[in-house]
């Protein structure tokens, strides 16, 4: 039998042999949605008439991040991911978050296009990570990451598999796991001050495929580690740490920059505190000792992990499935 | 004015939330619903339509409007001899329409379309609100109701066929219900008009899916909502529509468009120490009835025939929340015999009383000028459409005779509304319905709300069970608190969710409560992964109890957004930790038994 990360691309669908990423990308079919569906005309009158120009800055910043970020994973997924996790089912579900990533990059694109109605302004955003240091750094640190793993043709050592579970690592639980995951609390600070409820729903669904992906991710290691725990040394576990450590000091810094122009009832050091309570969480799930001990100081992040129930008739609601199965029957408990 | 006064500070009845829009501003229209006839099978017509609900929309109305007139797909419009596109590109522009006018600027527009299930064009319609496909054909702000005749729910049960006709062949067919309409269906078949005939089960399935997919294509049953309603009486007077939440049921035509004012009682304030309190009941009851009739009068009505309707036959909607506040005062759990049996005598006791008050305003004023075109005229009340026999028929049997004498002030009273808004105003849960979860986030257009169940959080208190940990656990079960063995059974079995309540019992209490409601309910049902078999089980049921209409169908997404504020470690990252939780191999070290 062969084990996940065994170079090769295999073809056998049945017997499957990791029945779960099959099942991950059922799922992940059924949460289908479209920027169409998304109304962004109240953010549109928000922006121009309830936001100081330091909301205006840290709503620019964000999108321009997002719209870059989102690339940044699709190209890791392709040059790492999908290259080296060797199972039919799993790049099935590789194949389907590629096509989330555009459809994220296509919900940011659209923003900004919104948002920015200057055209200059607009192009200045768009080019944001030749022209804001911060975005920069965190670019270049997601680039490291990539450029580590790119002359990999075959991971056939133990070491070559080692550098490949820190590039998957990384991906998750830094940049899905920590630069979004710090991106969703600048939108949810927003939404607590009633503001921006399009680009609040539009991020609800994001927010639930990033969850996705980085579960998915977590099994990969998950998997690996069952078949491959000498993998997960001592050695694996600092050089993780020494990387969630150097992420938080990239999105810290991106924070001071996001709320430089002050933006009033969020600060700098409540951000920090929140992206070090993040970092531990991700170690926590990594089965790593935490390494700031942190709490998390935004109560309306709180609100994200408790199910939504919204009035149909105010805004649209975000919790259905598409893809439902079955016949017409008149005996099934209900 | 003077009585309404003395109930509000106590939020014991709340009127509807455009009542608190507009109350009080320069044009001060506090309906909250309007029900438009289907625009006729013309240019013209259709535009007037458009124009008329962005009038309407413009002071926080919500709209229902039928389209059961408009011709379908390919038929032939003769003044130009081409073929007509059916009604997708109208309601295309209707969305544009109403998503342009939001509600005096505090709302979104919205607006429900009706269509029957022979329309030729069904089809399109159940398909307005999908995600995929030709955005031209779709209308992402519209919501849309199935408006469904008896004659549709037995072939599918018979597994016959269902024919599909363009409103220009057979332009009778909106303006007749039952045996009349089952007539002049089955003599549209004979005749060939048909335009496609399908399976009905096939037709059915589409009605399910959709349901699952969007929440919307809510099922609303067109025969029951007309043969149990006060107004139609009369030969001639029909309703083709229900409203924006399923809960009104009023006759429309080209000349009168349907409105109503609602407000809602607030059921948890109405519980003592010896038990529901009905004699305050009574009391609420009156004061709301006399609110709700003032404003008829004292609406401004932005369009005419709105105004023209509702002064012949000023109808109220009276309805009911925080029915599970009541059940979890009194600690029964919500499908228990004792809740079933409270949740009758409450809509019946609502029902008397604003019976009893309206035909006290009309010894007052003079009853509604169609009264003597009601059913309530010739002595039928709502149970009797119901086959139903009221608890104590001597109050009844008085109140018929005072009926009968100086007739009633309103023709329909009771309608129960979702209260989505007024119940987070009041602390109460929404109208007739349990909790989705024990914690949740309500998200509103104010921003978003972290609600927690306080009646468990007291419960929990007391038996000293309410910690940090217990806090995190209700969390991380998504709100319920079933596979908590910590907390005792009865305790479970009161704190059900939505989700974990037969949706048979919900339908069968709705049933029961119908009897006496004169208008319907915004009945929401909750199936958190659902499947066409269960779906199509679930509607059949209801239509066979008799209910008037359905509202949403909730489910959950495919899969959850990863918690942030507690961490779940990777499954097999702590192997020790996690084999200590419960090990029945070991019951020596594992402190879960201990």
């Amino acid at each position: 039998m062969t084990r996940l990360l065994d170079p090769g691309f295999n073809l056998t669908l049945r017997p499957m042999q990791y029945p779960k990423f099959y099942e991950m990308y059922r799922a992940a079919i059924k949460n289908t949605w479209s920027v169409e569906e998304i109304d962004f005309q109240i953010d549109l009158s928000h922006i121009q008439r309830r936001m100081s120009p330091a909301d205006r800055h840290l709503i620019e910043r964000l999108v321009a991040f997002f719209a870059t970020g989102d690339s940044i994973v699709s190209n890791n997924l392709v040059l790492s991911l999908y290259k080296h996790i060797n199972s039919p089912e799993a790049r099935m579900y590789l194949s389907r978050q590629l096509y989330e990533e555009a459809l994220h990059v296509q919900f940011y694109l659209t923003l900004l296009d919104n948002y920015v109605p200057d055209q200059d302004a607009r192009a200045l955003a768009f080019a944001a990570i030749d022209n804001s240091p911060s975005i920069q750094r965190k670019a270049e640190f997601c680039r490291r990451w990539t450029d580590s793993v790119v002359d990999l043709r075959r991971i056939a050592t133990a070491d070559d598999r080692r550098r490949f579970l820190l590039n998957l690592t990384c991906f998750a639980s830094c940049i899905e796991g920590l630069f979004f995951f710090g991106a969703f609390a600048y939108v949810y600070f927003l939404r607590s001050r009633g503001l921006l409820p399009g680009l609040a729903a539009g991020t609800n669904w994001v927010f639930r495929d990033e969850s996705a992906h980085m579960s998915f991710a977590y099994e990969v290691l998950r998997t690996v580690r069952e078949e491959e725990p000498a993998l997960f040394d001592a050695r694996w576990a600092a050089q993780v740490l020494q990387m969630i450590e150097e992420a938080v000091e990239c999105e810290a810094a991106f924070a001071d920059d996001v709320l430089s122009g002050g933006v009033v009832g969020l600060t700098r050091r409540e951000m920090r505190e929140y992206l070090q309570y993040v970092a531990d969480q991700r170690l926590t799930m990594l089965g790593l000792p935490i390494r700031y001990g942190s709490r998390n100081p935004f109560s309306f992040m709180e609100l994200q992990d408790v199910q939504e129930l919204t009035n149909f008739f105010e805004r649209r609601v975000s919790s259905y499935q598409v893809a439902v199965q079955g016949e017409v029957a008149f005996d099934r408990a209900f | 004015m003077e009585l309404s006064w003395q109930g509000r500070p106590g939020l014991d009845y709340l009127p509807s939330s455009p009542t608190l829009f507009n109350a009080g501003t320069l044009h001060e229209q506090l309906s909250s619903c309007f029900l438009l006839d289907s625009p006729p099978d013309s240019l013209e017509g259709v535009y007037e339509k458009y124009k008329d609900i962005a009038l309407l929309s413009k002071f926080s109305g919500g709209i229902g409007i039928a389209w059961h007139r408009v011709r379908s797909e390919g038929s032939l419009i003769r003044s130009t001899n081409g073929l007509s596109n059916g009604i997708v590109p109208w309601l295309k522009t209707l969305d544009s329409s109403v998503a342009a006018v939001n509600q005096g600027g505090k709302r979104k527009g919205a607006a429900c379309v009706y269509l029957e299930t022979w329309h030729a064009d069904i089809e399109a319609f159940l398909e307005l609100r999908d995600n995929t496909g030709d955005d031209a054909r779709r209308a992402h702000h519209l919501n849309v109701a199935n408006w469904v005749p008896d004659l549709f729910m037995k072939r599918v049960e018979a597994g016959e066929n269902w024919s599909l006709f363009d409103p220009k062949d057979v332009p009778e067919f909106p303006d007749v219900y039952g045996g009349e309409f089952d007539r002049a269906y089955a003599q549209a078949e004979a005749q060939g008009l048909a335009r496609k005939t399908l399976p009905a089960r096939d037709l059915y399935a589409r009605m399910m899916r959709t349901l699952a997919q969007t929440g919307n294509g809510w099922m609303t049953f067109k025969d029951k909502s007309n043969r149990a309603c006060n107004q139609t009486a009369q030969p001639g007077a029909v309703v083709h529509l229900s409203n924006l939440c399923t809960e009104i049921i009023e006759v429309s035509s080209q000349g009168e468009t349907a409105v109503c004012n609602l407000g809602s009682i607030n059921l948890g304030r109405h519980v003592g120490a010896a038990g529901f309190d009905f004699e305050k009941l009574a009391h609420t009851v009156e004061v709301a009835v006399r609110q709700l009739d003032s404003v008829i009068d004292l609406n401004f009505y932005p369009i005419a025939t709105a105004r023209a309707s509702n002064l012949r036959w000023r109808p109220v909607g009276l309805g009911l929340m925080g029915l599970q506040d009541v059940f979890f005062r009194l600690r029964l759990p919500f499908d228990s015999e004792p809740a079933r049996a409270l949740s009758r005598q409450i809509s019946e006791d609502v029902y008397f009383h604003t019976l009893r008050t309206s035909n006290e305003l009309a010894r007052l004023h003079g009853a509604h000028p169609n009264f003597a075109d009601t059913r309530a005229a010739r002595g039928e009340l709502q149970f009797d459409a119901w086959g139903a026999t009221p608890t104590n028929p001597e109050r009844w049997r008085h109140l018929a005779r005072e009926i009968e004498i100086h007739g009633l002030r309103n023709s329909l009273l009771i309608a129960i509304a979702p209260t989505a808004t007024i119940a987070s105003i009041a602390g109460c849960y929404e109208c007739i319905e349990p909790p989705i979860s024990n914690l949740f986030k309500r998200e509103t257009l104010s921003g978003d709300f972290l609600q927690i169940n306080g009646y468990l959080v007291d419960e929990l208190k007391q038996l000293g069970l309410w910690t940090a940990g217990m806090r995190d656990a209700i969390k991380l079960a998504d709100g319920s608190i079933q596979q908590l063995e910590a907390i005792p059974a009865e305790l479970r079995d009161i704190y059900r969710t939505a989700w974990e309540l037969p949706m048979k019992s919900l339908i069968e209490m709705a049933a029961a409560r119908g009897a006496f409601i004169d208008q319907s309910q915004s009945l929401n049902l909750f199936i958190a992964n659902p499947n066409i078999g269960q779906l199509s089980s679930m509607y059949m049921y209801a239509w066979k109890q008799g209910l008037k209409t359905t509202y949403y169908l909730r489910s959950r997404p495919a899969t959850r957004i990863a918690k942030t504020t507690v961490a779940e470690p990777m499954p097999g990252a702590e192997p020790d930790s996690a084999a200590t939780a419960c090990s029945l191999e070991n019951p020596a070290v594992c402190e879960a038994c201990q």
